[in-house]
């Protein structure tokens, strides 16, 4: 038969001579190697290296391989902490979708290290992180996440805001949740979509 | 007191089955149909009792809060089918020597070789089932080395695998004349198959989240990952696919079950739909 059985060393590649140190600094200094792969599986090693955490998110806005981005946000999930945390945050008013969307993802994994900056971010001047900030918080498993939007609810002036936060609400809403709702649909009485997504929100928390 | 043995099981409304059906859906990619509902609300119940919840909303706000995954990972093992048995999906071995092996082999010189990697092999049912396909089924397998790898995390199931003894109800979706060819009748109503076909598989112990488990296996043509995807957390799943994204060689194919989508896990690969399967592929 033509199956073969590899017995030879080729099949399972063995440890090759580094080019770099496989050490922090080494790994380091792969992130700016001209090969991609070489880059991808620096940033997959530097997921055991916290104090890469730094210089590896800052490297998402000067990466232009998606496949080494890719890596670059599951390593820095994989480290977490305070360090992913600050270093992500302004990636929420990246203009590259992929960048604010890699970012959310890694930043909903780390709920009591995100939860600081929250009120912040809902208080932000620019519409568009409120709206990130609230799609954040769809995916945050943190107990404050009902009132965090409660609040966007009863405060933000922006129709889309509030919309986005009615779409959360709508899965992860109590009955807590019901005042604020209802003062939304007051606020946005002429928005028929307000008033829809209202409804469906209270209908899903089940309470008529 | 004992008030809980006593209480009536939790009762599942429409909305609730909605909410969950949802979420789950978006978690794991499985879609539960109305159809489905008994299946699922008896697992429901199951876990709310289990969990001490008051009630469905009191459970599923848990549940989306948890922090280490562990309620969904017994969720997930409790409404997925695990068993394994010969020619299982065997739509995507059709693909296989309908589709993959020939687009490989024509970027490859007749003599040269040809990798699949199955993961997780369980008790050898998925490598052996490809084995037998290629040897059956694929009229250039003389012309091509072809490798089959196949790895588990549980050494047990490999030291089964190479055991190679079935029940009937592994191979009972064999056609028969491949039964007689490969199978021998072993002890009561069990199989055990040939060993040029035990010999023919490379079984390893490999954790798809361990980096060093993992960058040992390169310029892999097609990878069958079934079902298994499914029971990682999110992070565990996209840290898998890119792993398996840096094992296959540019071009390399990648299977998963029926129930998972890639999409859902990492943008890295392409979507490849032959007549018949849907498969993953690392751009060339």
């Amino acid at each position: 038969m033509a199956l073969k059985k590899s017995t030879d060393t080729t099949t399972l590649r063995p440890v090759e001579a580094r080019e770099y140190p496989r050490d922090t600094d080494g790994l380091i200094a792969q992130l700016a190697d001209a090969d991609a792969t070489v880059r991808r599986w620096a940033a997959r090693d530097l997921a055991a290296h916290p104090r890469a955490a730094a210089v590896l998110c800052a490297r998402l806005t000067d990466e232009t391989d998606a496949s080494v981005r890719s890596v670059i946000f599951s390593s820095a999930a994989r480290l977490g902490g305070s360090v992913v945390v600050t270093s992500l945050l302004p990636l929420l008013r990246s203009e590259d979708p992929a960048l604010r969307n890699g970012a959310i993802e890694v930043l909903a994994g780390q709920p009591d290290a995100v939860a600081p900056y929250i009120e912040k971010l809902l208080g932000d001047a620019d519409g568009d992180v409120r709206i990130f900030t609230v799609n954040l918080l769809g995916d945050l498993k943190h107990p404050n996440v009902p009132q965090w939007l409660a609040q966007v609810l009863v405060n933000d002036v922006n129709v889309n805001v509030v919309g986005a936060a009615l779409e959360v609400l709508a899965e992860v809403g109590t009955p807590a949740s019901l005042p604020a709702l209802r003062a939304a649909a007051k606020r946005f009485a002429d928005d028929a979509y307000i008033g829809f997504a209202v409804d469906l929100a209270i209908g899903r928390i089940g309470v008529s | 007191m004992k008030a809980a043995s006593v209480l009536a099981p939790p009762v599942i409304s429409d909305a609730d089955f909605q909410k969950f059906a949802e979420f789950f859906h978006r978690k794991t990619g499985i879609h539960f149909e109305p159809a489905k509902r008994y299946f699922v609300d008896k697992r429901l119940v199951e876990r709310i009792q289990a969990s001490g919840a008051e009630n469905f909303r009191a459970w599923f706000v848990a549940l989306r809060f948890e922090t280490d995954g562990a309620e969904m990972q017994r969720l997930v093992n409790l409404m997925t089918v695990n068993e394994t048995y010969f020619f299982r999906e065997a739509y995507q071995f059709d693909c296989l020597v309908n589709n993959m092996l020939d687009e490989i082999a024509a970027r490859k010189r007749p003599g040269s070789r040809i990798r699949i990697w199955s993961i997780p092999s369980s008790t050898g049912e998925e490598p052996y089932s490809i084995a037998i396909y290629l040897l059956e089924r694929w009229a250039k397998i003389e012309q091509y080395d072809v490798e089959i790898l196949s790895s588990d995390i549980d050494t047990a199931v490999l030291q089964a695998a190479q055991r190679g003894v079935y029940s009937a109800r592994s191979v009972g979706q064999l056609p028969k004349p491949y039964l007689k060819k490969y199978f021998t009748p072993h002890g009561n109503d069990e199989w055990r198959i040939s060993r040029d076909l035990v010999d023919a598989v490379e079984f390893s112990r490999v954790n798809l989240s361990d980096a060093a488990d993992t960058r040992r296996f390169r310029d892999i043509d097609v990878i069958f990952c079934r079902n298994l995807l499914i029971y990682f957390d999110d992070l565990s799943r996209r840290v898998a696919a890119e792993a398996m994204f840096d094992a296959l060689a540019p071009g390399g194919f990648m299977c998963l079950g029926h129930s998972e989508s890639m999409s859902r896990m990492s943008s890295l690969y392409t979507m490849r739909r032959f007549p018949d399967a849907l498969v993953y592929q690392r751009p060339l």
